[in-house]
């Protein structure tokens, strides 16, 4: 079986939105619509300041609260479990928006329908071979690893195991996208 | 929620009735993504084009569809900047195209002051009128060019005013890197270096910061020097977004890096830390520093830059012991590029530090990129009109100032006492962003003829009688790009789109009809093509091969590291000591030289920077970017926590900020991550033009807080030599 991940390397994250403005550019989406969010998070005193920022965008959890709380089934997990919405399906309840612990669904006002991270589904699976997603090779600094989490040898799963990579609340939805912090 | 027609995305719009299909909301559904996935997968055709969110200048394929759509764009490998990625901006900035806010045709302004469509026709013969009217009574040394350099933009704009006789070509330098590269042409004869990051064993940066000034290969240096283990510091008002790969973030006072250099290279020459074989036998001057810096001890230099004196010492030591695999990386606009009063002096003593270090020329240390470049054309048809052999108007009375680059504030001064009379404005918004808009405003406004050349209405726009539309970057070809780097290479900015908005015209067009309504047409008797093939083709290239290629790399010429001992200089050896800096008003080498203005109880320093998802004021309205700004606040000012707490101002607040010359609410984020004296004001906010309606009116324009003013000597527009007062709103 193949199943969908991607390790997150925050500690080489500068926050610079090219994998937010790539996405939106290669998906063809309206500018306020973002698959990817970022948090920020600053502690310490000066001079001794630490700075995160973290990207989040659907984790594409195996227990998807999106996918349990949808009333006509629009989202569901398809192969590779990636995590869809069937946009035909979808009557804009925002169910899902409100169930999803990580707040990465948006609601498009133009479609009325609510969209999320495909992981480049469509890329994905014309190129098996080679999989990978836009944010990944678009970000500056290559923190973001995609691959499969049922092969130990592909490079996401030797990394999450080097880098001690987790998801961002743990166990919480069984998440597949692994953070270094 | 059946829907699923595209009837509009901002990016993969089809060239072809592109006004109508953006007039039209809608959106893409899943399964018509998916189907557009898959549809576009086989068909996409490949062109190559340059960047033009920056002055890098990144290349980048294009994969356009069969139907004119523009699916998608990938860095290129070769090329040196871009190093394989891009950044947000170069994604979002595509979007200019399709803008809903382009210029779409020649526009006169009318009595009134209000802008009218006029033709192409009338515009040239009307602007060719005035040019040589100009000409006739006061001769073309009173006309000059601003231009933001870009491949055709440079050769037309240079050869269309020496064709006129005028040598007044000017770039935006006085707001970006005039003071940097001016300061260290005297120094080293060399306008510009390269620190070895990623191979260093220390490397020192001065308020540049590769991950907010984003050049994706200094980046990636950046990111793997910190991999490497390189000792890497970052001395700044603010913790900037490169502090992430940094050992130490060092706050210091802005306006005050200058003596920090001194107090380190008196750390070092007191205890005879230095590379005395080299400054011995590649270098003149030294003994006058020496002596100069006996004064600047750390202990007076912590008072000055609220650096601690153990810390300087400490800083100069370990830079010594890092040497000749450490410098003090070559800045870019930045702490010193336009800053300061002392901005060109503290590039100058930048220089002379790293001689100290032995670095130059060595892996590890500062390099110099290798170039490559086009040969000369033989074919008479594209013979240059002579040199004039005027020097550019305030080369005299600047006269350390970079000549290539051009005093252009001090030359728009010269405007109401009649000195010059016509301005020439191509891809350049200098009113918004070289210094005091109101100013600058009033001096283009005061012009017998102003005429600017842009994709959509700007500040420079407003002041001007005529505009003249643009096509995008994406919609022409260009000249071939030549880039230095450890392998230089040629790049080219290809037609990717056909022509969006039939009566815009690319600038090749522009500037030969121009030269020819002016009746110097003889120097423009060729197409873009026919240019940038006989160009390539005196390298044995042609432009067939670098449309299919995109980019051509030279290894041939690639960088060699080894100690450089020979420098552009008069004597061919580092300059401690400058004759022309002595003459311009300032000591042979380099002391102490305060800012204009120190701020006083009360007061804070105004500084700038970019943030990377903008460039300047040219990406405020691209509708992707500034959603971002929207979302995120990121045209908040920043104000220290403990000086916001002792303030009664919290995260959010609405305040005011004012100066001599402006006052202008935003809000405020309230942050450790600058030091106390500072209040930082993105650069890029603040558009006063409704034109633009992506970005009219968010947040505040760093310049409208400074006054118009120019570096003694170096030229620079000393944009962070002003003081601000904050307050916050209904306290």
């Amino acid at each position: 079986m193949t199943r969908y991940g991607m390790l997150i390397d925050t500690t080489n994250c500068i926050g610079c939105f090219a994998c937010r403005t790539a996405c939106q550019r290669q998906n063809g989406q309206d500018p306020e619509v973002d698959y990817i969010r970022y948090e920020e998070r600053e502690t310490g005193t000066l001079p001794f300041v630490h700075h995160e920022t973290v990207p989040l965008q659907c984790m594409h959890c195996e227990d998807a609260p999106c996918v349990h709380v949808c009333p006509t089934g629009a989202s569901y997990i398809a192969e590779g479990g990636v995590v869809k919405v069937d946009e035909s399906k979808c009557i804009g309840c925002r169910y899902c928006m409100a169930a999803c612990p990580y707040q990465v669904r948006v609601h498009n006002k133009v479609s009325g329908a609510v969209e999320k991270c495909k992981f480049c589904h469509a890329w994905v699976y014309e190129h098996p071979e080679t999989p990978s997603n836009t944010c990944v090779t678009a970000c500056v600094t290559g923190c973001r690893i995609f691959g499969d989490l049922d092969d130990p040898n592909s490079e996401l799963s030797r990394a999450i195991v080097e880098k001690n990579a987790l998801p961002i609340a743990g166990d919480l939805t069984k998440a597949k996208i692994f953070y270094v912090r | 929620m059946t829907e699923t027609t595209i009837t509009r995305r901002s990016f993969l719009a089809a060239s072809a009735g592109v006004a109508a299909v953006a007039a039209t909301s809608g959106f893409v559904g899943f399964s018509a993504w998916e189907a557009e996935q898959a549809h576009a997968a086989g068909e996409k055709k490949a062109v190559h084009s340059l960047c033009n969110s920056c002055s890098s200048k990144c290349g980048f394929t294009a994969y356009v569809g069969e139907d004119g759509r523009f699916t998608e764009m990938v860095g290129d490998p070769d090329h040196p900047y871009c190093d394989g990625t891009l950044c947000a901006r170069g994604y979002g900035y595509a979007s200019i195209a399709w803008s809903e806010d382009r210029l779409t045709d020649p526009l006169k302004k009318n009595d009134q002051g209000k802008f009218e469509a006029i033709s192409w026709d009338q515009a040239l013969s009307e602007i060719a009128e005035k040019t040589n009217a100009i000409i006739a009574s006061d001769g073309p040394q009173s006309l000059i060019m601003i231009q933001d350099p870009r491949p055709s933009g440079s050769f037309y704009t240079k050869r269309f005013m020496n064709a006129l006789g005028s040598a007044n070509v000017y770039t935006h330098g006085v707001s970006c890197n005039m003071s940097k590269n001016s300061g260290m042409t005297q120094a080293i004869g060399a306008a510009d270096f390269t620190a070895d990051v990623a191979n260093a064993n220390m490397i020192m940066f001065l308020g540049r910061s590769y991950a907010d000034g984003i050049r994706p290969s200094s980046l990636h240096q950046l990111r793997d020097a910190k991999a490497n283990g390189v000792h890497i510091v970052i001395v700044d008002p603010r913790q900037n977004a490169s502090c992430l790969y940094a050992d130490e973030w060092v706050p210091i006072k802005p306006g005050t890096d200058l003596a920090l250099i001194l107090a380190m290279a008196h750390v070092l020459i007191k205890d005879g830390k230095y590379d005395a074989d080299y400054i011995a036998n590649y270098t003149v001057g030294f003994e006058d520093w020496a002596q100069r810096v006996q004064e600047y001890t750390p202990e007076w230099a912590a008072e000055i830059t609220g650096i601690p004196a153990e810390t300087i010492e400490r800083l100069a030591n370990e830079m010594w012991e890092a040497a000749p695999k450490a410098c003090i990386e070559q800045g870019w606009r930045a702490a010193f590029g336009c800053a300061h009063q002392n901005s060109g002096e503290t590039a100058r003593a930048l220089c002379l530090f790293n001689t100290l270090l032995g670095c130059w020329g060595i892996e590890g240390g500062a390099y110099f990129p290798a170039s490559a470049s086009a040969g000369k054309l033989t074919d008479p048809k594209f013979a240059a009109p002579a040199a004039p052999a005027e020097k550019i108007i305030g080369q005299a009375e600047y006269p350390v100032s970079s000549g290539g680059m051009g005093v252009s504030t001090f030359a728009l001064s010269t405007i109401p006492e009649g000195r010059v009379k016509g301005v020439f404005f191509y891809q350049s918004n200098c009113v918004a962003g070289y210094s005091n808009p109101a100013q600058l405003s009033e001096f283009v406004q005061a012009a017998e003829l102003s005429v600017a050349i842009d994709v959509q209405m700007t500040e420079t726009c407003q002041a001007c009688q005529y505009v003249l539309p643009d096509t995008s970057y994406l919609e022409r070809l260009e000249v071939p790009e030549f880039v230095g780097g450890k392998i230089p290479v040629v790049s080219l900015r290809d037609r990717v789109l056909e022509k969006i908005h039939p009566n815009t015209k690319p600038v090749d067009e522009i500037f030969t009809e121009l030269a020819n309504a002016c009746g110097v047409g003889q120097y423009f008797q060729f197409t873009i093509d026919e240019l940038a093939d006989a160009q390539l083709q005196t390298i044995g290239l042609s432009l067939d091969e670098l449309r299919e290629k995109g980019t051509i790399t030279f290894p041939e010429k690639a960088l060699k590291y080894g100690l450089k001992t020979t420098w552009n200089t008069a004597d061919k050896k580092v300059h401690f000591t400058s004759d022309a800096c002595v003459a311009a008003g300032f000591p042979a080498s380099p002391g102490w030289l305060e800012p204009l203005v120190m701020p006083g109880e009360g007061q804070f320093r105004l500084v700038g920077g970019k943030q990377a998802i903008h460039t300047h004021t040219q990406t405020a309205n691209i509708e992707p970017l500034m959603a971002i700004t929207k979302m995120y606040g990121l045209e908040r000012i920043w104000m220290n926590a403990d000086v916001a707490a002792s303030m009664g101002i919290e995260d959010g607040d609405e305040v005011e900020v004012s100066s001599d010359t402006h006052t202008g609410r935003t809000r405020v984020k309230v942050t450790q991550r600058i030091e106390p004296t500072s209040i930082y004001l993105p650069s890029h906010y603040g558009c006063s033009v409704p034109e633009q309606r992506t970005a009219y009116n968010v947040g505040l324009r760093q310049m409208d807080f400074v006054p118009f003013h120019i570096e003694p000597g170096y030229g620079g527009t000393m944009s962070q030599e002003t003081l601000v007062t904050v307050k916050k709103v209904g306290a």
